[in-house]
Order: C-alpha cells, then structure tokens, then sequence
C-alpha cells in the first residue's frame, strides 16, 4: 500500500494539511487535516507498506498498546483507501 | 469559438511594476489586462523578474475548458494565474477578495463569487469616507512578505471593474465574509484558515511552488490574524468588521 504521489504532506502553522499536486489536483480541490499520529501514518505510507509493518512503527513511535495501534491502522487505511488516497 | 477570437490583434510589449516587481508583458492591444495594467507602466532597468505573454494557440487550448470566454477574457486569466505563480519566487501570492484601504492599512475580504465581497468593501467607503478610504483592488489582490512585513498591494486583475490602485500598503488583516441578517465576527482558528484561503487562491500544480505557498502561508499567518465576518450591509458590518479586525 502507498499513498498516491500526486499527495503533499506539510506542517503549516503547527497544522498538518495534505494537497493535491499535479494531476492530483484535477480530481480533488479540498485540504485533508491531520493530527499528529495521523501525520505519522501518513508519512509511513509515502513508502509501500503493509499494515502490519505501519502497525509496528505507530508502535515504536507511541506508547500504545498493539490492539490500540492495529485498530488505529486499520481505521486510518480504511480512510485514505476510502478517500481514493492509495495507489491502485 | 466566438466572431471576437478571429481578429487579429496588434501586440503590446510593455514594462510594468506589479505588487513591487518588475515585470514584462506581451499582451494583445485593447485587452482586459492591457487596458487595466495602464498604470502600472513603468521604466526598470535590466531584465524583467517576471515575463508573462502567451500565443494564440496556446490560449486558446488552456481556455477550451471555458469556451464561452472570449481569447482576451482567457488572456486576462491566464496571465492572472501566471503572476500569481511567478510571484511566489518573490514572497507573493494573489487572494481573490477586495480590499479595501483605511487608516494606511489595507483590510481584505474573501469569500466565493456571489457572496458581497465588494458589497462589504463599498459599506466601509460609505461608513468611514469615500475621501478616507480606497479600494486597493476589487478582486485579486496581492499579499506579499517584504523584509518580515506582511503587504497588499493593488494589481491589474481587479475583475470587471477598474477598481485597483498601484500601491502597497501594511496588511492589517483578512475576513472570509458570510451572509447574516445580524453583524458579528469570530477569530478563525490557523487550521480553517489554511484551508480558506487555499479555497481563493489559484493553487500551484507543482511540488516546488505549492511548497513555497505553504511556506508562504505559514508566515502570513504568524503576523495577520484571520476572521470569519458575519455581516449585512448595514454601516454597522463595517464597524464590527474594522473594531474585530483591530484588537
């Protein structure tokens, strides 16, 4: 899994914000917000990932039990595959 | 493609000092932007910072998604979209509001098409003097950081009016205004307000510039504070508006 390229990650402000860039920005115009964590997952799967290995580096990042980190992982892919966020 | 697109057009190619930089078009004669960019023709010397000027059949393919335009209409576009790119080298970007100059501070107004901006802009020239206040530019001005100092600037692409002045002056702040039948205005949080003004700003395609707008962004809003304004047309909007923009 990998989120598409046509996606940047910044902090403005003290803000995670997400943008479309290139050809991204033919098919969404909007600003995706993040927390923190969800800045971190994100960065994660700018490489290919598996779950699995997003779940043990929310682990060595966070003090989070693992039930609490695969159900957080599981729940942030859902969201991004759901936004059309994840490379085919 | 309408009878207006088949005329030749004779060429200018003409100085101007848009926003503090040096520029350089080649525009069609008798165009929307030849004809408000008059008063930014200048003398500079050596090479222009920015070049804008586009052939007739690249216009025209950028305009084919919006072909009820005129190629001066898509002219007058494209060249506003370019700026506003190209001057993101020089700390610089264009918000689409009208801004409005009181007290040598300039106060802008943002908010899609339709919803009163320049209506708003027009109450405070009512309310506080139209030989006190000026409207600095009706549609697209420019915000820009100069020596850590947040400026707007008046430009040509000021909509269908002729409404801009060549000048910069001191950003006292930005409002996104909605319709209410009572006047009222809050502090946007810096997260809102990314994604506002994001919405009214022609956004870079590229990586690099989008970067560098962020960036940019992040600046501006350290130093000007942003509001959601609630407002009518009555003289009180533009009193609540000026009072919330300056605590």
């Amino acid at each position: 899994m990998k989120i598409k390229k046509d996606f940047m990650l910044r902090n403005v402000a003290g803000y995670y914000v997400v943008v479309p860039v290139g050809d991204g920005a033919l098919n969404f115009n909007g600003v995706i917000n993040l927390n923190e964590s969800g800045a971190f997952l994100w960065k994660t799967m700018e490489n290919d990932v598996t779950e699995a290995d997003m779940v043990a580096a929310l682990l060595g990042e966070y003090d989070v039990d693992e039930d609490r980190a695969k159900a957080d992982v599981a729940a942030f892919v859902k969201k991004v595959s759901e936004a059309n966020l994840v490379e085919e | 493609m309408n009878q207006e697109n088949k005329t030749f057009y004779e060429i200018s190619k003409e100085k101007y000092i848009i926003a503090g930089v040096n520029v350089g078009m080649i525009l069609r004669k008798g165009g929307v932007i030849e004809t408000q960019a008059q008063k930014y023709r200048a003398d500079f010397e050596g090479y222009p910072q920015i070049v804008l000027g586009i052939d007739d059949e690249t216009l025209t393919r950028h305009g084919a998604t919006i072909p009820q335009l005129s190629l001066l209409e898509h002219e007058y576009m494209w060249t506003g979209a370019e700026f506003s790119e190209q001057l993101l080298n020089f700390d610089g970007f264009m918000l689409h509001a009208s801004a409005v100059v009181y007290e040598n501070k300039a106060y802008l107004f943002s908010a899609p098409s339709g919803t009163g901006k320049s209506t708003h802009t027009s109450v405070w020239q009512k309310t506080f003097g139209e030989d006190k206040t000026f409207i600095l530019n009706d549609d697209k001005p420019v915000i820009r950081v100069i020596d850590g100092e947040i400026f707007a600037f008046g430009t040509p692409w000021s909509g269908k009016t002729d409404r801009n002045e060549n000048v910069g002056v001191p950003l006292q702040g930005i409002c996104f205004v909605e319709r209410c039948e009572t006047n009222w205005i809050e502090p946007m949080s810096p997260k809102d307000a990314i994604q506002r003004i994001l919405d009214q700003t022609i956004r870079p395609k590229d990586v690099q510039n989008m970067t560098k707008l962020l960036e940019l962004l992040e600046n501006v809003l350290t130093k000007v504070k942003v509001h959601t304004l609630h407002c009518n047309m009555e003289n009180e909007a533009a009193i609540v508006a000026y009072n919330g923009m300056n605590k």
